[in-house]
């Protein structure tokens, strides 16, 4: 069953057809070519296919597509609307991107952080990340780029 | 299963998907299905459960963020919360908060924040996993929960609710509406506990306790475990042995115990049946211990 | 170095900024019009016979079928770094006779992912059910064979007893040194099996050209022996393959060799005509490769006096269906052991077996954080035996400078010319807190705190003065653009350690330019020279030698254009980098009218018909210096439940000069948390009922350590020694794999400082650990004790 959704997508009127069992992580990769959300496990474990949808991070592997109908959905693409936001230039500047595949979900919930906690511990900053993982990093890295990030 | 039959890329399973607008229409649509149903909110156990093959709806009817079954509500002798209320929104209440820290504990620590923002209250209950931190919460809490299905309305206490690993007294054609917690007295602490691989993961064992004390001795015990038995249970011979004493060290060593030896764990990908037995006292023990100073009592050895 | 202008500074990086935004593309990311997607299917049984594949079906709902008779049936090893005669064969691109569950058995493809599952699920496939052989002993009884012969370079070879391969190196008279010790210590030790669960699972774009030839993008460690594989194993010739760079999601060894799924993409592809997409599941994934797991028997004699007299080792390795790299890894244990301490007579045996397991390949490592993690807690039981603290026991016995380097294997061979491992371990032991930590037995109460340690190394490259077995060298082209920057153009793929930024560093500094005017080129292989791979943590040993060689020759060129012009010398002339004029000055002391820019120079050249100021090379490194790493590691156990935390690191590495500071950091930083994990969480049981994974694939039950698992960024805390290898660019060793190696030792010693507790299998959890707790007291294994002399 086909059906016809209308949402927001970093910031644009979209309008698609999608199938009723699409997942928005396969509408927004494979229909709309947004490739920088990840999936890395599809059962929720790993983070890398992280959205924010009406400004909220969930999984867009675990979301279908119809869901979204009326919503607003952001992704890595459209994070900053110009230039880089603060967590993007910390993780650079710190060292924290090492293979990328991780970064996209990443850096999703820490915008999600971000704006509702503007001055995160260190402790808060990694409870919040404990839904990505990063076999590269060791998170050291990652977290200074976003405490540095969150101090500017 | 067949392992061609997995793929965790997709949804590997046509159906039909609705929105209905009220719970009405849900109970319809439900009605209409039965069995071929499935109800999804946050959809983090249902798609899971469907890419693993181990559901396959013909219809999928979606009740996230369904207004009417959306809510926290403090009445004046329990607090009402809808079914479809996420668990960063429970996490995030300042009712829950003051009411019941024991459940916002255990609801903060669910998953992670994107699991937290999408999976509820209810179908955590739904779901019917002996190691959900929501049940488990909730069963110390001797919740009632609130059933509804086109043919009618009923309740029923959480220490019925579950019948088996993954099921419930609902019919296929019910869903969950409401779970109503009742106030705990004062002079009430609760705690609670779990052991996990990581901390992102699902619960090797949990224990959630809510223990009241009045003159200085235990009025009420409740002590409920998960992950070490088919259901999430009440340790009901623990709490026998703490109700109308007095909160001692050794009593609580000795309750501890005795849950202990109320379960029935299994051996499985996740730790063993001996691991989880032994840890089962340690939780209880630490976790009466820390309810019993949130109540107002003290230690005394 | 304070003259360097971009080796060593922290400065900003380039090639991440696609990635914070979204932008980079990962083989999985390709997309292209009339693209099909594929659906492997794979075996449900580990050992089975294929009785016939129904396609029928599927094929009426429009999908294209492959199975084992549409494909070459040549039997290849996936992984070209060995030798040809070195090389044993037992893999297919589709096969008949299933070894593992998992195996693929034939392949679907489709207008979408969906259509191509749906199709998937449409093929029947008829199976005669074998008995399987699920560990090493049933195996080596040879009841069964998991494979009744196999190919070695070109000929059959017969296997016996499920032996893959053997190895056997001796050296002195051990039975002499064992007489002559006063203690003679004997211990077994069990790895588990881990999953390298990069986070990229394995992926393929396959697209036919009109001409008959392919472009291929896929995740790879290695362009060329991926284009040179697909020539082999389809006859399509090398100048018609062209196998692009993409970036890579993490690989840890996994893509050293190719991939099954690009063979089998581009078998489709040729069937089609038409692009094809593979990309795998993660349960696909994890039932396509893991690690080697080993069952070791060390033996150590050693005197009073702290001198080793003699050590065996003898070493079963479960290799799982089919080899990737079984035989270099039995050369390169060895290697790793004899290059830990110096033990006297040595005698080596290694055996490795096939079982109906998922293939194992090499994991960040190849076999050092086995072999480190056996070593470094023996060495720390033995020295408790002698009365000695280990970290005096392991700097009496090190080898070290100016002794042998066995890196790599019987093969690869070299003298150490630079060391840090004193520095490490005496700075280290300081900053831990290593004299004042105490003996299990002082530990009280439920949480109790230990300090463990363990050193390692790994090699940089597998360069000898020799050539062996194995194949290393590198090539690459520097260009000096017509406005004065760079292109490096090199065949060496960065799985995220920071190669390129570090190629680029070097060649920055050896051409006089801003480290920002030079771009390291996303290539393919048919616009560069061959690389053997990105692995043995030579990227910037090799890779970076070769970019090295080729920008002194582009300097050279550069220096004869501009002293034609300056009318100077070109022995006089020198070159800086202007950051402010974002160019390279070229200038001669004591002659301020003498200096032009580098972008003159080349501006000049092109309009006087000169040439291009370029270079194209190859580099074969004659060492493999070892890189070297000490972990101090803190822990934290909860006696009653027998969890674990890690609460402080301290770090000491010696990899010569550090190119990129950051990301050096950033190295250990990941190799501490992935050796934590070794240690406490990996493993990937088998269900001896249906032969499959325990866990079924599914990431929800292998876990990772989560950012709150790990210590707090200010308990963290890593050096680097000081130090300069003459054999290197700019003094440059490798790290990645040093980085990982010795962690699970050095956590496994903090656990038994802690509790007084030893365990001789991995992973070390709470449930083995509070059991152990509860039986404190009784020994589980053997001793051999020679009495007080």
């Amino acid at each position: 069953m086909t059906r016809t959704i209308e949402f927001e997508l970093n910031g644009k009127r979209r309008r698609v057809e999608v199938e009723d069992n699409a997942l928005l992580l396969n509408l927004i990769r494979d229909q709309l070519d947004l490739t920088g959300t990840k999936y890395a496990c599809g059962i929720g474990e790993c983070g890398a296919c992280t959205v924010l949808v009406d400004g909220e991070p969930v999984l867009s592997c675990l979301t279908l597509a119809a869901e979204v109908d009326g919503r607003s959905v952001v992704t890595i693409e459209g994070l900053a609307r110009e230039g880089l936001t603060k967590a993007q230039e910390g993780l650079l500047k710190a060292g924290g991107v090492q293979c990328g595949f991780c970064t996209p979900g990443l850096l999703i919930v820490t915008e999600s952080l971000l704006r509702r906690n503007k001055r995160p511990t260190e402790e808060e900053i990694r409870e919040y990340l404990k839904g990505n993982l990063c076999r590269c990093t060791g998170y050291t890295n990652i977290v200074k780029g976003i405490k540095a990030a969150a101090e500017e | 299963m067949d392992i061609n039959s997995i793929n965790t890329k997709l949804v590997p399973v046509r159906f039909e998907y609705f929105r209905p607008k009220t719970e009405e229409e849900a109970l319809l649509l439900l009605d209409r299905f039965g069995r071929n149903a499935a109800v999804i909110a946050g959809g983090t156990d249902l798609l899971v459960k469907v890419k693993q093959r181990s559901q396959e709806p013909r219809a999928v009817i979606s009740i996230r963020g369904l207004a009417s079954l959306s809510y926290i509500e403090e009445g004046s002798k329990a607090l009402r919360v809808g079914a479809a209320t996420r668990m960063v929104d429970i996490e995030q209440s300042a009712a829950v908060a003051s009411r019941f820290p024991m459940l916002r504990e255990a609801a903060s620590i669910v998953g992670s924040i994107q699991i937290r923002h999408m999976a509820t209250i209810g179908g955590n209950l739904c779901n019917a996993s002996p190691a959900a931190d929501g049940s488990v919460a909730l069963l110390a809490l001797d919740s009632e929960l609130k059933l509804a299905s086109a043919r009618g309305r009923r309740s029923v206490p959480i220490t019925k609710f579950f019948t088996a690993p993954g099921r419930t007294v609902m019919d296929e054609r019910e869903i969950l509406t409401e779970v109503v917690i009742p106030f705990l007295p004062p002079g009430s602490g609760t705690a609670f506990a779990r052991i996990t691989r990581t901390e992102m993961d699902l619960a090797k064992v949990n224990v959630a306790v809510a223990l009241t004390l009045k003159d200085r001795q235990i009025a009420g015990a409740k002590i409920a475990l998960g992950a070490v038995a088919p259901t999430p249970i009440r340790a009901y011979r623990a709490e026998k042995l703490l109700a109308g004493q007095e909160p001692s060290d050794a009593l609580l060593w000795k309750a501890a115990e005795e849950a202990a030896a109320e379960v029935k764990p299994i051996t499985d990908v996740r730790s063993t049946a001996e691991y989880r037995r032994d840890v089962t006292a340690v939780l209880v023990r630490r976790s009466l211990l820390l309810a019993r100073s949130r109540a107002g009592g003290a230690s005394n050895d | 170095m304070d003259s360097l202008q971009a080796i060593g500074k922290k400065l900003d990086s380039s090639d991440g900024l696609p990635k914070v935004t979204g932008r980079s593309i990962f083989a999985s990311d390709v997309k292209l019009p009339d693209m099909l997607y594929a659906r492997v299917i794979h075996s449900p049984y580990p050992r089975a016979k294929v009785r016939a594949i129904h396609t029928a079906e599927a094929e009426k709902r429009g999908a294209l079928c492959l199975t084992f008779k549409d494909v070459p049936q040549k039997q290849f090893n996936p992984r070209l770094v060995s030798t040809e005669e070195t090389t044993y064969k037992d893999w297919r691109v589709l096969t008949d006779e299933p070894t593992y569950v998992g195996e693929p058995v034939a392949v679907v493809a489709s207008e979408t992912e969906e259509e191509a599952q749906a199709a998937a699920e449409l093929v029947k496939v008829e199976y005669e059910v074998l008995p399987p052989i699920m560990d090493t002993q049933d195996a080596l009884l040879g009841r069964q064979l998991v494979h009744r012969q196999i190919l070695l370079a070109s000929k059959e070879i017969p296997v016996e007893r499920n032996i893959a391969c053997t190895m056997k190196v001796e050296q002195g008279d051990v039975e002499e040194g064992f007489a002559k010790a006063d203690v003679v210590m004997e211990r077994e030790y069990r790895t588990n099996r881990r999953y390298h669960a990069q986070l990229e699972t394995k992926a393929v774009v396959c697209a036919p050209d009109s001409n008959g030839g392919l472009t291929i993008w896929a995740t790879t460690q290695t362009i060329h022996n991926t284009r040179i594989l697909i020539h082999e194993i389809f006859d399509v010739p090398m100048n018609l393959i062209n196998v692009k760079k993409v970036t890579l999601g993490g690989s840890f060894g996994s893509s050293i060799h190719t991939n099954i799924v690009v063979p089998i993409a581009v078998a489709v592809a040729l069937k089609a005509r038409r692009p094809v997409k593979l990309v795998y599941s993660r349960e696909e994934d994890m039932r396509d490769h893991a690690s080697f797991s080993m069952i070791f028997k060390l033996k150590v004699g050693a005197k009073r006096d702290g001198s080793l007299t003699a050590s065996t080792l003898d070493m079963t390795m479960d290799i799982g269906a089919h080899q990737v790299q079984a035989y270099p890894l039995l050369s390169t244990v060895f290697g790793w052991w004899a290059s830990f301490y110096k033990w006297g007579a040595f005698r080596y045996n290694g055996v490795a077996v096939y079982t109906n397991k998922v293939p194992s390949c090499a994991m960040r490592g190849y076999g050092n954080p086995q072999t480190a993690w056996m070593i470094e807690t023996f060495m720390d039981e033995l020295a408790e035996k002698l009365g000695m603290d280990p970290l005096d026991f392991k700097l009496r016995n090190y080898v070290g400078e100016g002794d042998v380097f066995w890196g790599q294997g019987t093969t690869v061979k070299t003298v150490i010319r630079s060391c840090g491992v004193e520095e490490t371990l005496l700075k280290g032991a300081d900053m831990i807190g290593w004299r004042e930590r105490g003996s299990p037995t002082s530990k009280t109460g439920a949480l109790r705190q230990g300090i463990g340690m363990a050193r390692g190394f790994h090699t940089s490259s597998a360069g000898a003065p020799i050539s062996g077995a194995v194949i290393d060298f590198s090539g690459a082209m520097v260009k000096v653009n017509e406005d004065g920057t760079v292109d490096v153009v090199t065949a060496l793929m960065d799985h995220g350690g920071g190669t390129y930024r570090a190629l680029a560093r070097i060649a920055a500094e050896e051409l006089g330019v801003p480290v920002e005017n030079v771009t390291v080129v996303q290539s393919d292989t048919q616009t560069t020279v061959y690389d053997v791979c990105t692995h043995a943590s030579r990227g910037v040993y090799a890779g970076g030698g070769a970019v090295l060689k080729v920008a002194r020759q582009a300097k050279e060129k550069l220096f004869e254009f501009a002293s034609k012009i300056l009318e100077v010398d070109a022995g006089a002339l020198k070159v800086v980098p202007d950051r402010s004029l974002g160019q390279g000055i070229i200038y001669v002391e004591a002659f301020p009218d003498k200096r032009i820019t580098i972008g003159e120079v080349a501006s000049y050249a092109r309009q006087k018909n000169w040439g291009t100021i370029a270079a194209i090379d190859s580099y074969r490194p004659t060492s493999g210096p070892p890189h070297f790493t000490t972990y101090f590691v803190k822990v934290e156990v909860d006696t009653e439940t027998g969890l674990v935390r890690p609460i402080q690191v301290v770090a000491g590495a010696d990899i010569g000069t550090v190119v990129n500071p950051e990301l050096a950091e950033g190295q250990i930083e990941g190799g501490f948390a992935m050796g934590w994990s070794m240690a406490t969480l990996e493993d990937t049981p088998f269900d001896e009922r249906t032969g499959d994974l325990a866990n079924r694939g599914m990431l929800v039950d292998y876990k990772l350590p989560t950012a709150p698992d790990l210590p707090l960024v200010d308990d963290f805390k890593v050096f680097f020694a000081n130090t300069y290898e003459p054999t290197g660019p700019f003094g440059a060793k490798g790290l990645g794999e040093g980085a990982y190696n010795p962690v699970a030792g050095a956590v496994a010693n903090a656990i038994y400082n802690a509790t007084g507790l030893r365990f001789y299998e991995l992973p070390i959890t709470p449930e083995r650990l509070l059991k152990a707790l509860k039986a404190k007291g009784e020994s589980r294994t053997e001793e051999a004790v020679v009495g007080a002399k």
